[in-house]
C-alpha cells in the first residue's frame, strides 16, 4: 500500500503572546520555535503502522520553506520511506490555493497512492479544509476526523469518524481515498535525536512550488489581523447558590456539552 | 557500553539493599543486572522506576554502575520509540522549548520580575559569574521564589552575577538519565557554546541536578561550578551577608541525593540553617549519604509509576512529625515539590534553605 | 464582490444527529439572518424538532442523516439545489466534524471560496473573522466570489435568530441514494469499561479539596447527570480515591476538552500543564486566591461539596 502523508511545520504558540505587526498586516512569528503539526504526528504514525503491518511505503510531503525539511526528517525517522518538499517561500493562506498546488504536483509527478492522509487541521490556521478540497479535486472519497481505521481491504477501508459528545460514525470508504486523521487515533512513537540524525541520511527531494501553481487561484484573502477582545482572568460568577447554578448550566449549554 | 560491566556483578545485593524503590515496587536492580548478564528481556516499564539516586552505583563493590545499566535500558526503549507518554512529552518539550515542562523559552527569565533590582545578562557583567536558573525554578510558581531569594542574597552581599535568560537551555541532567543521549548532547552543546561565547568563569547553580551534570558530564569546563549553598556560606562567613533575626521554627534538614551523596555537599546547607536557627537543625535517622531519596530524580517528575505504595516523601513527613519538627528544609527544588504535598496535608511546611535565609536577613 | 445586503438566498445546511436538530444550527441560522434574507434550511429526511418559524424556507432532502452528511452525497444534493433554485450567495455549515467535512469537500468540488470557524462578521468591510493560533489572533477574511462556503462557530450568532410570524413552507428536493465511494454504516458510542479521559468533551475534575473518598460517589452522580467524565488531580490518585487513568497533569494525561470543570482543585503547575488548552475552564474553589482562577475562563468561589449537591438537585429538577 502506498500512502502519501502531508506534514506541516508550524510555530509553537501555546502560552506565547502574539504580536500583530504594522496596522494589522501580519503576525510576528519570528522568535517562535517550530515543530511538526501535532495532528500530522498521528497521521504519519497511522500510515507507518499500516505499512508495517501490510507492506508498502509512506511518502511524506511538506509545503513550505526550506526549514520544513525538519518535519520531513521527523517523518522519515518515524518510518516514512521518502520525504518531498514542495518549496514555497510565501505562505499560502487560502486552502484552495494550497490544494490546487498539491493537485497539480501529484498529477504532474505521477505520484502513486492508495491513500492520502492529512492531519485534521494545522495548529496555526485551523482551517481543516486542505484535505477535503484536495480529495474533491482528485475526485476521490473523503473522510475527516478519522479516529480509527477498523478494516483495511484491497479496495476499501472501514473507518470511524469522531463526532461530538463521544459519538462516532462508521463509514466504508473506497480506495484510493483521502483521510484526515484525528489526534488520539494512536500513540505516535517517540523520535529520538539519534533517530532524526539517521533520517538525515535519506535524501529529501525538493520541488519548486512555482512549477505547480495556477495563477490567480486565491479565492479568499486576509485583509487584516486583529486581537481578540481582552480577557481579564476568570469571569467570576456571583449570586446565591441557585443563581450560580443557573449561570453555570447556561455556560455548559452554550458550549454544547449539556442540553 | 555497560555490557561488559554487568559481567563483573557478583549478585551481592548491595544495590537492591540500598535502592529507594526496592521492596515496595516491582523494581529490583540486582535482578535487572542479573538478567542483563544473561541477556534476558526486561519488562518495559521497570527501568522507569529508577530515581537516579545512584546509591547502588556508589556502593557497588564491583563498579558495575547499575544506574548506568538503567540508563542504557532506557536508551534502547527510546530508540525503539516505546516509552511512557508523559516521558515522551517531557523529552519533546525539551527539544522544542529547551525545558521539559513545555513552557515557552521566551518566558524563561520572567522570574526576575519578582526582585526589585535589575539582573543583568551575563554578557553585561564584569566578573562573568553565571547564575544558572534551572527549568523548574524558572517556570514553576512554587519554585520561582528560589532564584529570586538567592538573587537577593547575592545582591545584598554585593556579589555581581548575571543570567543567560532566554538563552539558557535545560542542563540535561534528567534528560541524560531518561536515556535520551542525543538530546543531552544537543543541550550540552548549546549551553557550552553560551558559556564560551560569554566568557563565563564561574557558575552558581540553584539545583543540585544542574550542578551535578555541569561538574561531571560537561567535560573539562575550566569553570568553577558551585551550588549556591557553598557560595552563600562563604558570604556569611566573610560577613558579606548578615542575619538580622532568628528563624524560630523547629527545622529538620533533608539531604537531596544529587547534592549530598552524589556530590558530598552535606555541611554547607546545615551551616546556613544553623546560623539562621541559632542552633543545629534536627536530623532524620537516614541522613547525609544515607538520606532517603524523595523519588523526584531520574525522570520521576514526569512519570507516575503504576504501583501504589507508600512514597518515601510520606515516610519522611511521618518521621518529621514524630520528632516534633514544624518545617522540613531542603536544598533541591525536586525534593521541595515531592515533600510538599504530603507535608502540607499533615500541617508541616517545606522550605528550600534560601526561603529560610531570606526571612532572617 | 457580493453585495451582502441583496443576497439571493442563504442556504443553511442543518446538522441533525440521530434525528435531532442540533442546537449549534442556531448559530448558522443566526449568521444567515445577518447576511440577508431569505434563509433556506436544508434538512435530511429524518430531522425532527425543527422550528420552521426561524427560517424562510425549508428544503427537505430525500436522504436520512447518515447519507445526508456524507460529503459525496452532499455535493449531489447541492448540485440539485443550485439547478432548481439557483445559486445562493452563501452556503453555511456548522463548524463541526461533519459540517467542516462537507464544507471542504463542497468547496473543492464546486471551486468555491471557503472560510471555516467563522465567529464574527463585519458588515462595513464584508469580512468574516476567523480564529488563528487557537484564538490568540483573528484574521479578517474576504471572499473573492459568490457563492462562498462558511462554517460557523457554535455560540457565535445565535442571538441573531429572529422569528417570522408564520412557519416556513417545506419543499422537497427528491431522493438521493447512497454514493459509491463512501457509505454510512452506523453510529458507535464510546465503549464502556476503561475510561479514556483524553477523549471526553466535558470533564468534571476533582481535587484534594473535596475532603475525603466518601465524597466521590456524589461527584460520580454529578458527572453522570451532567454527562461529564470524571477526572482528577494527582493527590486524588495518590490517596487512592480514584484510579490512575483519571489523572490529569504532567505525570498523568493531557486533556483538551470543550469544558473542563475543576472542582476543589487549587491549580498546581503540574496539573495546569495537563489541561490549560481546554476550550472553557470553569473553576470552583473555596479559596479566592487559588492559582487555578488565573487560568480559568469562569470562576466560582464556593463550598464545593455544597455547590455540587445543589447542581445535582437543579439538574435533576429540569
Amino acid at each position: 500500500m502506498e500512502i502519501v502523508v502531508f506534514t506541516k511545520r508550524v510555530p509553537v504558540t501555546q502560552e506565547e503572546e502574539l504580536r500583530i505587526l504594522g496596522d494589522g498586516q501580519s503576525v510576528d512569528l519570528s522568535k517562535l520555535p517550530h515543530r511538526m503539526n501535532d495532528w500530522d504526528n498521528y497521521a504519519v504514525e497511522e500510515a507507518v503502522k499500516l505499512i508495517e503491518k501490510g507492506g508498502g511505503g509512506v511518502t511524506s510531503v511538506a509545503i513550505g520553506d526550506s526549514e520544513s525539511d525538519e518535519v520531513l526528517r521527523r517523518a522519515i525517522a518515524m518510518g516514512a520511506r521518502d520525504g518531498f518538499l514542495l518549496e514555497a517561500n510565501e505562505v499560502l493562506q487560502d486552502p484552495f490555493a494550497r490544494a490546487t498546488l498539491t493537485y497539480n504536483f501529484l498529477k504532474k509527478e505521477n505520484m502513486p497512492f492508495d491513500a492520502i492522509f492529512t492531519g485534521v487541521q494545522a495548529e496555526d490556521e485551523q482551517f481543516a479544509c486542505f484535505g477535503g478540497i484536495l480529495a474533491a479535486l482528485l475526485k476521490i472519497p473523503y473522510a475527516a476526523q478519522v479516529i480509527g481505521i477498523d478494516a483495511v481491504e484491497k479496495d476499501h477501508f472501514v473507518v470511524r469518524r469522531e463526532l461530538e459528545g463521544g459519538l462516532q460514525e462508521r463509514v466504508k470508504v473506497s480506495l484510493p481515498c483521502l483521510l484526515s486523521i484525528q489526534s488520539g487515533i494512536n500513540e505516535p512513537r517517540y523520535v529520538s535525536i539519534m533517530g532524526v540524525r539517521k533520517a538525515s541520511k535519506v535524501e529529501r527531494k525538493v520541488f519548486k512550488a512555482s512549477n505547480y501553481t495556477d495563477s490567480g487561484k486565491s479565492l479568499v484573502e486576509i485583509t487584516k489581523w486583529v486581537y481578540p477582545p481582552k480577557k481579564e482572568g476568570a469571569a467570576m460568577l456571583a449570586g446565591d447558590v441557585g443563581e450560580i447554578c443557573s449561570k453555570l448550566f447556561a455556560i455548559l449549554k452554550e458550549k454544547g456539552v449539556y442540553q | 557500553m555497560n555490557s561488559e560491566r554487568v559481567l563483573a556483578c557478583m549478585q551481592c545485593g548491595k544495590c537492591t539493599g540500598s535502592c529507594p524503590e526496592a521492596g515496595k515496587t516491582p523494581f529490583n536492580i540486582r535482578m535487572i543486572v542479573r538478567k542483563k548478564q544473561f541477556q534476558r528481556a526486561i519488562e518495559e516499564d521497570l527501568p522507569w522506576y529508577c530515581t537516579s539516586c545512584s546509591t547502588c552505583t556508589i556502593r557497588c563493590p564491583r563498579d558495575v554502575k547499575p544506574s548506568e545499566v538503567i540508563i542504557d535500558l532506557r536508551s534502547a526503549l527510546i530508540e525503539d520509540g516505546r516509552i511512557p507518554a508523559s516521558i515522551q512529552k517531557a523529552l519533546e518539550s525539551t527539544f522544542v522549548q529547551k525545558n521539559p515542562w513545555g513552557k515557552p523559552r521566551s518566558k524563561r527569565a520572567e522570574w526576575t520580575g519578582k526582585v526589585d533590582f535589575e539582573i543583568p545578562h551575563i554578557s553585561e557583567t564584569k566578573e562573568r559569574r553565571l547564575l544558572f536558573t534551572c527549568c523548574i525554578q524558572a517556570y514553576d510558581p512554587r519554585c520561582m521564589v528560589i532564584p529570586a531569594n538567592v538573587s537577593r542574597l547575592l545582591h545584598s552581599a554585593g556579589m555581581e552575577f548575571g543570567i543567560l535568560g532566554e538563552e539558557e537551555a535545560c542542563c540535561g541532567n534528567e534528560i541524560r538519565r531518561m536515556g535520551e543521549a542525543g538530546l543531552f548532547e544537543e543541550l550540552r552543546e548549546e549551553n557550552l557554546a553560551n558559556f564560551k561565547e560569554y566568557g563565563v568563569n564561574e557558575i552558581i547553580t540553584l539545583s543540585p541536578h544542574c550542578m551535578n551534570t555541569f561538574r561531571k558530564e560537561y567535560g573539562d569546563l575550566g569553570i568553577r561550578v558551585s551550588h549556591y549553598s557553598e557560595v552563600v556560606q562563604g558570604l556569611l562567613e566573610r560577613g558579606a551577608v548578615k542575619l538580622e533575626s532568628r528563624y524560630e521554627k523547629k527545622v529538620v534538614y533533608h539531604d537531596p541525593c544529587f547534592l549530598g551523596k552524589q556530590n558530598a555537599i552535606f555541611d554547607e546547607p546545615r551551616t546556613l540553617l544553623a546560623k539562621a536557627l541559632g542552633t543545629n537543625s534536627l536530623e532524620f535517622s537516614r541522613m547525609r549519604d544515607n538520606s532517603l531519596c524523595c523519588e523526584g530524580g531520574g525522570g520521576r517528575m514526569f512519570f507516575d509509576v503504576e504501583t501504589t505504595y507508600q512514597r518515601n516523601s510520606e515516610s519522611r513527613v511521618k518521621e518529621a512529625l514524630e520528632m516534633g519538627a514544624e518545617v522540613i528544609a531542603t536544598s533541591c527544588p525536586f525534593c521541595v515539590m515531592n515533600l510538599e504535598d504530603p507535608a502540607t496535608e499533615k500541617g508541616l511546611s517545606v522550605k528550600e534553605v534560601s526561603e529560610i535565609l531570606v526571612e532572617v536577613i | 464582490m457580493s453585495d451582502v445586503l441583496s443576497a439571493s438566498y442563504v442556504l443553511v445546511v442543518a446538522e441533525v444527529r440521530r434525528g435531532l436538530f442540533e442546537e449549534r444550527n442556531l448559530d448558522t441560522i443566526g449568521l444567515g439572518r445577518l447576511l440577508g434574507s431569505p434563509v433556506y434550511l436544508l434538512l435530511p429526511d429524518n430531522a425532527s424538532g425543527v422550528d420552521a418559524s426561524i427560517v424562510d424556507k425549508v428544503i427537505r432532502v430525500g436522504a436520512d442523516e447518515g447519507n445526508f452528511q456524507n460529503p459525496l452525497t452532499m455535493v449531489s444534493i447541492l448540485t440539485k439545489v443550485f439547478e432548481t433554485r439557483g445559486q445562493p450567495d452563501f452556503i453555511l455549515f456548522t463548524h463541526s466534524s461533519s459540517g467542516a467535512e462537507c464544507a471542504a469537500y463542497a468547496a473543492g468540488h464546486f471551486s468555491l471560496p471557503v472560510i471555516t470557524d467563522v465567529s464574527g462578521f463585519d458588515r462595513p468591510t464584508g469580512t468574516f473573522s476567523k480564529s488563528y493560533y487557537s484564538d490568540k489572533v483573528f484574521a479578517q477574511f474576504k471572499s473573492a466570489s459568490s457563492p462562498s462556503i462558511l462554517t460557523v462557530r457554535s455560540g457565535s450568532f445565535r442571538d441573531q435568530v429572529t422569528r417570522n410570524q408564520a412557519t416556513a413552507d417545506t419543499e422537497s428536493l427528491g431522493a438521493f441514494t447512497a454514493q459509491e465511494g463512501r457509505t454510512f454504516l452506523d453510529y458507535v458510542e464510546e465503549a464502556g469499561g476503561a475510561v479514556d479521559i483524553t477523549k471526553a468533551d466535558f470533564l468534571l475534575s476533582v481535587g484534594r479539596g473535596i475532603g475525603s473518598k466518601d465524597e466521590i460517589p456524589r461527584y460520580e452522580e454529578l458527572a453522570q447527570t451532567m454527562k461529564a467524565v470524571l477526572s482528577c488531580s494527582r493527590p486524588v490518585v495518590d490517596k487512592l480515591w480514584l484510579p490512575k487513568e483519571r489523572q490529569v497533569g504532567t505525570s498523568g494525561k493531557t486533556v483538551k476538552p470543550k469544558v473542563y470543570l475543576a472542582m476543589a482543585i487549587s491549580g498546581a503547575f503540574q496539573h495546569i500543564a495537563g489541561m490549560k488548552d481546554a476550550d472553557c475552564i470553569i473553576a470552583i474553589n473555596k479559596d479566592p486566591e487559588a492559582p487555578i482562577f488565573q487560568y480559568a475562563h469562569f470562576g466560582i468561589v464556593a463550598d464545593v461539596n455544597k455547590l455540587r449537591d445543589k447542581l445535582i438537585e437543579t439538574a435533576k429538577a429540569s
